[in-house]
């Protein structure tokens, strides 16, 4: 039998391993460190996001009428349900024009332009998945044409679901809050304590296995009630003020015993994500 | 002779199909496939790159090329992280071919060969990314939490899909070459 490991062939495994993690160390750090890949790689992907979308909007558009059936099934429960919370929205709606309007007006008397809660939103819809246990992370069909930049937040349903990690011409990708790496879910949040202080705090993990999000190294002693609100910060000057991220679930004790821990459920169901909203701060001149 | 058979079109039609269905699925299925804490990867495209070469008969499809094509697609598009599936695939594509020497080819063997090469590929993409930094999973989860799943996901699509697919090889393969 001819052996295996022959030298030729050994040195050929050696040549591919380094090209193999070479590549791929690099194209992590460039990933980090740029905001756009090079144009080559761009340029690939939009091809190829042209050419997936034939396969993608098919089948998306299947599931979309299967769903809608189904949405079918109990819609007049829901129906009923609903046109209470309507009535109730008809008010909460004008309330709310009246005071960005208020607002708006306290802002020109104090010659304050922009701030971190003034901000514009691209609709873009998912393309796919990755198909990875590694990599949580979705394709949108918006890109660097429709003013889509790295570092973006992007949210879904009612609350935030991860931000935007590589921006091509066409189509970009988002990571999702659920991601195991490690900078992935950094965002800056803030909630409000029962006796009326304010906790700031970043979210500092994801629990697969309970779907919570986890606030790390609370050290201000305000008491905080479950299902307490939580929402972005706006501190860092990326992300704006005020994006809903999820309810308090728990509190705890962080591992030394010294901190607090605070568990969030997330608003939406990161399974579930059809159409995005991305939030772009308005720009501060 | 490839060149003259159906299969010029065929194969990578459905080679970038079943490729660009991982990532449909994926997204249809999410509720399904990411259900935590287990995760199910959906592989299609290796189940016709080692079904392709089980049905080619003497037609060389040139496996390996469309191997490292479909791999730069995934790395560019799906992952974002070069250089890990360009590799891979036809890594497996090797992989098939030397152990499809030592086996029959009835479906039995067939299913096991596909079941080694699914261990081989996701153990060796779970150890290289958690090299690089991208995953910190323990071994044990990866085990229990993905491997497992998987392998249950993938060798459902073999046995659903297998008599379709050599179906459509023998309509290939039929009268298309000279």
């Amino acid at each position: 039998m001819q052996k295996f490991f022959s030298n030729r062939r050994l040195v050929l495994i050696v040549i591919i391993l380094v090209v193999c993690f070479g590549l791929m160390a690099g194209s992590v750090s460039l990933r980090n460190r740029r905001n756009t890949p090079p144009i080559i790689q761009q340029f690939g992907n939009d091809i190829v996001g042209f050419v997936d979308s034939a396969v993608a909007l098919p089948v998306n558009w299947m599931q979309t009428s299967i769903s809608s059936v189904n949405g079918l099934m109990n819609t007049y429960a829901e129906n009923r349900e609903l046109k209470q919370q309507v009535t109730e929205l008809a008010q909460t709606k004008v309330r709310d024009q009246t005071l960005a309007h208020e607002n708006k007006q306290l802002k020109q008397q104090l010659k304050l332009n922009n701030s971190m809660t003034d901000y514009n939103t691209v609709t873009a819809a998912v393309l796919m998945r990755t198909p990875s246990s590694w990599q949580r992370q979705l394709v949108i069909n918006k890109g660097q044409s429709s003013g889509i930049e790295k570092n973006m937040p992007v949210m879904s349903g009612s609350g935030l679901i991860g931000r935007v990690t590589e921006v091509n011409k066409t189509n970009s990708k988002v990571e999702l809050l659920s991601d195991t790496s490690e900078s992935s879910n950094r965002f800056a949040i803030t909630l409000n304590g029962s006796n009326g202080k304010v906790v700031n705090g970043i979210i500092t993990g994801y629990n697969a296995s309970t779907n919570e999000l986890e606030m790390g190294q609370v050290t201000a002693k305000a008491k905080i009630k479950k299902g307490t609100k939580v929402v972005t910060s706006g501190m860092g000057g990326i992300t704006p003020k005020g994006l809903y991220v999820g309810r308090v679930s728990r509190v705890g004790k962080d591992d030394y015993g010294l901190a607090q821990r605070i568990y969030i459920t997330p608003a939406t169901d990161f399974n579930d994500i059809n159409i995005v909203t991305v939030a772009e701060a308005a720009s501060q001149e | 002779m490839y060149r003259l058979s159906r299969l010029k079109y065929v194969f990578p039609i459905g080679l970038f199909v079943s490729l660009f269905l991982d990532g449909a699925l994926s997204h249809v299925w999410a509720p399904l496939f990411f259900r935590y804490p287990y995760s199910m990867v959906s592989q299609l495209v290796l189940l016709w790159l080692v079904l392709s070469y089980f049905f080619e008969d003497d037609i060389e499809i040139p496996l390996i090329p469309f191997a490292i094509a479909a791999g730069a697609v995934y790395d560019l598009y799906f992952s974002g992280i070069l250089g890990l599936f360009i590799f891979l695939y036809p890594l497996i594509v090797a992989l098939t071919k030397v152990l499809a020497r030592y086996f029959s080819s009835s479906f039995l063997s067939m299913i096991m060969i596909f079941f080694v090469d699914l261990v081989v590929f996701e153990t060796l993409n779970y150890w290289a990314y958690y090299l690089i930094g991208i995953t910190d999973v323990g071994f044990g989860d990866y085990l229990v939490f993905t491997l497992a799943p998987t392998l249950a996901l993938n060798l459902i699509y073999f046995v659903v899909l297998f008599w379709p697919i050599r179906a459509m090889y023998r309509w290939g393969l039929d009268d298309g070459q000279v």
